[in-house]
This record gives structure tokens, C-alpha cells and sequence, in this order.
């Protein structure tokens, strides 16, 4: 069973960065466990939430995929207890 | 000075002032205040396609042969979703390809208009970035910053949507003002992101432990892609080689990135690699890849892919480490700086014994061909007319590997085709693009009677355009490569690959321009050198044997230890 893993996306509030961010996951068949966005304190910017459940090589790999995105400021891959701590923006 | 200007007015400004001065398109409905403006700004060229596919691929060949983007522009609705595959095929070989597409009126969109489509939904998986764009005030920030994306870092496509009312709306336009928020949102970047697993935390760290991986190494091999054509890191790779005697592997879009005739030159890896090439990685101690992916064409089943190397990945997208082999090392950044770095920082050495051992792995060559119109036969009089001054464009299939792997390259960045997405019907679009990118310079595009068929529709818009590319087609009556698949892997059962041809000769005289059929290698010199002289485009057709295969070939998902040389016992050659 694979382990769950959270990724926390720093991203443009844009409907457009938000498809491109969830199409990553769609694309590669990744199973979305839960998916939170909220809206953070600097403005303009959301953070968009997933728990994965994928194994870490491919949580990792997914993350590394969200970087390309253009509109993406940050990308935080931990292991699921770690998965309610907030990015600090 | 400000200006008030409609949209379509500064769709036409912001590609001119950001240096476009060509564009590749077919008109239609939804696009059509832009065609009307067009009419004044005779500095931006037009080139009128006879399918917006081949509007796209003209884009790419351009894009790929100045390093600048191409530019296309397509109608709403089916102009549109036919420059899919041109963006796809962009996306995968990493081409700043720029998309610009009509869109219906705003208050129509969602209301499945006339030739609406989600132009932007479609192809938001194979796009870099792309706009629908809703207000005119943010028209021209939109152009300029598509531009950049393009072509900045890792290349690749963006698309534009324009709603028609968008392009009718007007506002103060300022040259050169607005837009290119990108480098602004960088720096807002919140903090860095610890690097993945095996990535050195710097290039200088990277550099370092590299040299120290290199000096090491007994058995290292260069493995070069499209990464060094696109860095521009000719002289950087060569310094590298050169100062450590490490032998050089070129992927298929990193031909022509090390020459050909050079002493520490091996070849093409992978699917279709020489045999001495594949045997040089599965025996290496030490592989370093600048500027590929690694992909399965290259790798083969991954499990076995170079069993005793270690691996050195040099890329500037850091997804691509670790995405499709493990690596010892990663380092993130670009080709020609940490390239440079590296061969200023690597001991002088040599790999003499190595090198005596790879001579070791070739095979002879045994007779692939038979008949004397050989492939190998041709492209040597194709070297010859040119003196190996021209790009070559090549198609998807067994010519594409004939040429890849035959054809002598010397010149960088003179060999473009399409790797990634495999696409047929690439060649004569692309070339197109490539001349007019390089308009002194002679461009062969080579496709087979299949791909060829694809857009020979083509032809048309290299009279009307006068865009003197030389077309060579390689014709065997089948989809070769697949034909060939079958003969290897489906009993030989040639499902839905025979294809018929039209009279080549008649079709190139039908379109205004000369044509030749090459039947015996005699006749290859003259021929080939008329049309290579020729003043327009030409055409020639080469009949070649029909069963010819392309050799060695490694069975898909095989190792790269296991090649196939002759074809299978019971499945007849």
C-alpha cells in the first residue's frame, strides 16, 4: 500500500495555474487522496494542498513537475503528519 | 508615444518589436481583425499554409533552426485544434513554438458558438504556458511575456486565444511598455525548494563532484542531446572531450551537436544505435548526459540500461533528473555554463585503453540493402551535392534512422526532426520554416511515400511563398518502420502497411516545379545535383528496394544488450 504524502503548491490565484496544477497529477494517473485550496497572506497568491497516495519516489517526482509550471512560487513535498503544517508565506 | 490601437493592431506591433518577422497561418472567421490589420505592417511577413498543422511545424522548423520563436497563427474551432500536433510535437522536442488563435467573442464563449472550441483546455498538457485573453489592456503584456516563456530556460510552446471581439476592442497602446511579469514573480519566490534526491545543492558543488566522478572512471562515456543544440554548448562539449578523451554519444536531436568526423565520435544510442555504441553503455563505468531525457527510445528497458555506470545528469529542468534513470549525480542548470565548468575543472586525461576496447565492439556492417539505390548509397551523393553545407529535415521512420545514422553531419544544429512525439508528416512544414529562418542556406527535407503524403499539400505553399526547399522521398510502397515491426514481432503479416503513391514526377509538374525518379544509383549524382541547384523547390523521388529494414534494432522494452541484427528466423528478409 503506498504511503500518503502531502504536497503543498504555492501558486497564482488563476484558474488556468490551478488546471495546470491538478492536470500534473491527472496526467500521470497519481490518485488524489484530498485537495485543499486557500487563499494565503500575501496577495494574489493560493496554496493548493494535495495528499497523495503514492509511494515517495513518485510524490517526489510529482513535485518536481510543479516547478515547471509558470505561476507556481513554491512547491513543499512532506510526509503525510507533516501534511497540516501551513506554508509560511 | 502612446497610441490608441485595437487589439489586432497590437498583436501585429508587439511581434514586430519583440523581432518576429515572420508568421505561419491560415485565415477564418474568428481571427479576421487580425488579418485585416495585418495588411499594415508589410515588416511581418505572412507565409499562407494549406493546413494549419503544417502552420505549426513551419513555426517549430523556424524556432529550431534561429533559436528565436516561430510564430503561428490559426481561426478558432478546427484552425485551431490542427495546430494541435505541431504543439505537441514543440512541447516534447522543447521548441519555443508561439500559438495565436482566434477565439469567438467573449459572450459567446461557453455557449458552444460557431467554431468554438477550448483551444486552451486542450492543449493546456501540451503547452508551457497559455492565455485566453479577456481584456484588451492585457493584450500586449500577454504577447511579450508568451515570447519570453517560449524561449526562456527549457523552451517550449505557448498559446495565445483571442476572442474577435478582443481584437476589435480598443486601448493606449505604449511600444515596449508592460508585460514579461515573469522575472518579477521569480523573485517573489517565497524560499528555495530543498533540491530532489541526488541533485547537488549547486552547480559549483555539482561541478566539483563530477570532476572527481570523472577522474575516477575508467570506462566514461559523453552522452550529448538536443539540450546542447538548444545551449548552445558545441565548444563547451568539445572542450570536455577533448581534455579527458572521453568518447561522445549523440541522442538523435543531439546530431550534429559533436561532429561526426571527429576521432572521439561513436554514434547514435538507443532503439536504432550501432552496436558498438549500445555495448559502449552497457560496459561503461561512468555516463555523462548533458541535455537529454533519457528517454525509452534511448534507454530500452530501464532495468538493464547500463549496468555497471554511474550516472552524471547535466539538465536544465530539474524534473527531468531522476524522472526516467537514477542518477548518482544531478545538476541542475544550463548546458554551455556548467559544461564550461566542468571542462575547466576536470583533470587532463585520456581513455586510450577504452577507446581500443569500444573499436573492439564494432561488427561489420552486413549488407542491409539490396539492389544499388541503397540509403546509405543515396545520402552519400546527398553529402556530395551539398558538400554537407544544407540542413536536413527529416520525417518519422526508417529514412529518418537511415539518415540519422548514415548521413555525415558536420555543421551544429543542421540535423532537425522529430524525435519525442514521432511525428510523420513533420518534414516538408519544418523545412519551410528552416529556410526562412536560414534563407542562404540549402534545406532538404527527407520523408518516406508515407509521411511525405502527409502534407504534400505543402507544396503549394512553397510556390506561392517561393520557399526553394529540396524534397527527397524515400519511397518502399510501405509504412516501412511499422512494416517492419511487423516483419519482426507480427509474423510477418503486413496489416494496413502497403501504401500506394501517386506519380511523384506528374505531381511535381502538376505544382509548377521539377521532379525526378531515381531508380539506379547511376543516375544519383546528376539528379541530386540539379535539384540540389536548383533555384526553387524540387522535388526527387529514390525507389528503393521495399523490404529494406533498419539494423540493428533493439526490440521495444528489450535491453540494449540484446540488438537484432538479421531479421528474426521464420520472418524472412
Amino acid at each position: 500500500m503506498p504511503a500518503s504524502h502531502s504536497v503543498a503548491v504555492l501558486l497564482d490565484d488563476a484558474l488556468l495555474t490551478l488546471n495546470r496544477a491538478v492536470g500534473v497529477l491527472r496526467r500521470r494517473n497519481v490518485p488524489i487522496e484530498r485537495l485543499a485550496l486557500r487563499p494565503t497572506a500575501t496577495a494574489g497568491v493560493s496554496q493548493l494542498t494535495f495528499i497523495l497516495k503514492a509511494d515517495a519516489a513518485t510524490a517526489d517526482r510529482v513535485a518536481q513537475q510543479f516547478h515547471k509550471i509558470v505561476g507556481v512560487r513554491d512547491v513543499v513535498l512532506a510526509a503525510t503528519e507533516e501534511s497540516t503544517r501551513e506554508v509560511q508565506s | 508615444m502612446t497610441e490608441t490601437l485595437t487589439g489586432a493592431q497590437i498583436l501585429c506591433r508587439t511581434l514586430l518589436e519583440s523581432g518576429v518577422d515572420v508568421i505561419f497561418g491560415y485565415p477564418g472567421g474568428a481571427i479576421m481583425p487580425f488579418y485585416h490589420a495585418l495588411g499594415d505592417h508589410p515588416r511581418l511577413r505572412h507565409i499562407l499554409v494549406r493546413h494549419e498543422q503544417a502552420a505549426a511545424h513551419a513555426a517549430d522548423g523556424y524556432a529550431r533552426a534561429s533559436g528565436r520563436p516561430g510564430v503561428c497563427v490559426a481561426t478558432s474551432g478546427p484552425g485551431a485544434t490542427n495546430l494541435v500536433t505541431g504543439l505537441a510535437t514543440a512541447h516534447m522536442d522543447s521548441s519555443p513554438v508561439v500559438a495565436i488563435t482566434g477565439q469567438v467573442p467573449r459572450s459567446m464563449i461557453g455557449r458552444d458558438a460557431f467554431q468554438e472550441t477550448d483551444i486552451v483546455g486542450i492543449t493546456l498538457p501540451i503547452t508551457k504556458q497559455n492565455y485566453l485573453v479577456q481584456d484588451v489592456t492585457e493584450l500586449a503584456g500577454v504577447v511579450r511575456e508568451a515570447l519570453a516563456v517560449a524561449q526562456e530556460g527549457r523552451p517550449g510552446p505557448v498559446l495565445i486565444d483571442v476572442p474577435k471581439d478582443v481584437q476589435n476592442q480598443k486601448t493606449p497602446y505604449t511600444p515596449g511598455a508592460g508585460g514579461v511579469s515573469l522575472r518579477d514573480k521569480k523573485t517573489q519566490s517565497l524560499r528555495e525548494t530543498p533540491p530532489a534526491r541526488g541533485v547537488a545543492s549547486s552547480p559549483d558543488e555539482g561541478v566539483r563532484e563530477a570532476a572527481r566522478l570523472i577522474a575516477a572512471a575508467e570506462r566514461p562515456l559523453l552522452m550529448v542531446g538536443h539540450g546542447v543544440i538548444i545551449g548552445n554548448a558545441y565548444t563547451e562539449v568539445r572542450m570536455l572531450a577533448e581534455k579527458t578523451g572521453i568518447p561522445v554519444i549523440t541522442t538523435l536531436l543531439g546530431i550534429s551537436a559533436f561532429p561526426d568526423g571527429h576521432p572521439l565520435f561513436l554514434g547514435m544510442p538507443g532503439m536504432h544505435g550501432e552496436v558498438r555504441v549500445n555495448r559502449a553503455i552497457q560496459h561503461a563505468d561512468l555516463i555523462v548526459g548533458i541535455g537529454l531525457r533519457f528517454d525509452d527510445r534511448v534507454t530500452g528497458n530501464t532495468a538493464g540500461f547500463a549496468p555497471r555506470a554511474r550516472i552524471i545528469h547535466i539538465d536544465l529542468d530539474r524534473a527531468e533528473i531522476g524522472k526516467n534513470v537514477p542518477v548518482t549525480l544531478g545538476i541542475v542548470g544550463d548546458a554551455r555554463d556548467v559544461t564550461r565548468r566542468l571542462a575547466a575543472a576536470v583533470q587532463a586525461r585520456t581513455c586510450d585503453r577504452w577507446l581500443a576496447e569500444i573499436r573492439d565492439f564494432t561488427r561489420p556492417r552486413a549488407a542491409a540493402f539490396r539492389g544499388d539505390l541503397a540509403p546509405e548509397t543515396i545520402l552519400a551523393s546527398l553529402y556530395q551535392a551539398t558538400e554537407g553545407r544544407c540542413t536536413i529535415v527529416t520525417d518519422v521512420g526508417q529514412h529518418q534512422m537511415w539518415v540519422a545514422k548514415l548521413y555525415p553531419y558536420r555543421e551544429p544544429n543542421s540535423h532537425i526532426t522529430s524525435g519525442g512525439l514521432g511525428t510523420m508528416g513533420f518534414a516538408v512544414p519544418a523545412a519551410m520554416g528552416v529556410h526562412l529562418a536560414r534563407p542562404g542556406e540549402t534545406v532538404w527535407a527527407i520523408s518516406g511515400d508515407g509521411g511525405f503524403q502527409m502534407n504534400m499539400a505543402e507544396i503549394a505553399t512553397m510556390v506561392q511563398e517561393r520557399l526553394p526547399v529540396k524534397m527527397a522521398i524515400f519511397n518502399n510502397g510501405y509504412l516501412g518502420m511499422v512494416r517492419q515491426w511487423q516483419q519482426f514481432f507480427h509474423g510477418k503479416r503486413y496489416s494496413c502497411t502497403p501504401i500506394w503513391s501517386p506519380d511523384y514526377v506528374k505531381l511535381a509538374e502538376a505544382y509548377g516545379i521539377p521532379g525526378w525518379r531515381v531508380q539506379q544509383a547511376a543516375e544519383l549524382p546528376d539528379v541530386v545535383a540539379q535539384a540540389n541547384d536548383h533555384a526553387g523547390p524540387a522535388l526527387v523521388e529514390f525507389v528503393i528496394e521495399q523490404e529494406a529494414n533498419v539494423y540493428p534494432m533493439i526490440p521495444p522494452g528489450g535491453s540494449l544488450s540484446e540488438p537484432i541484427e538479421t531479421a528474426p528466423a521464420g520472418a524472412g528478409d
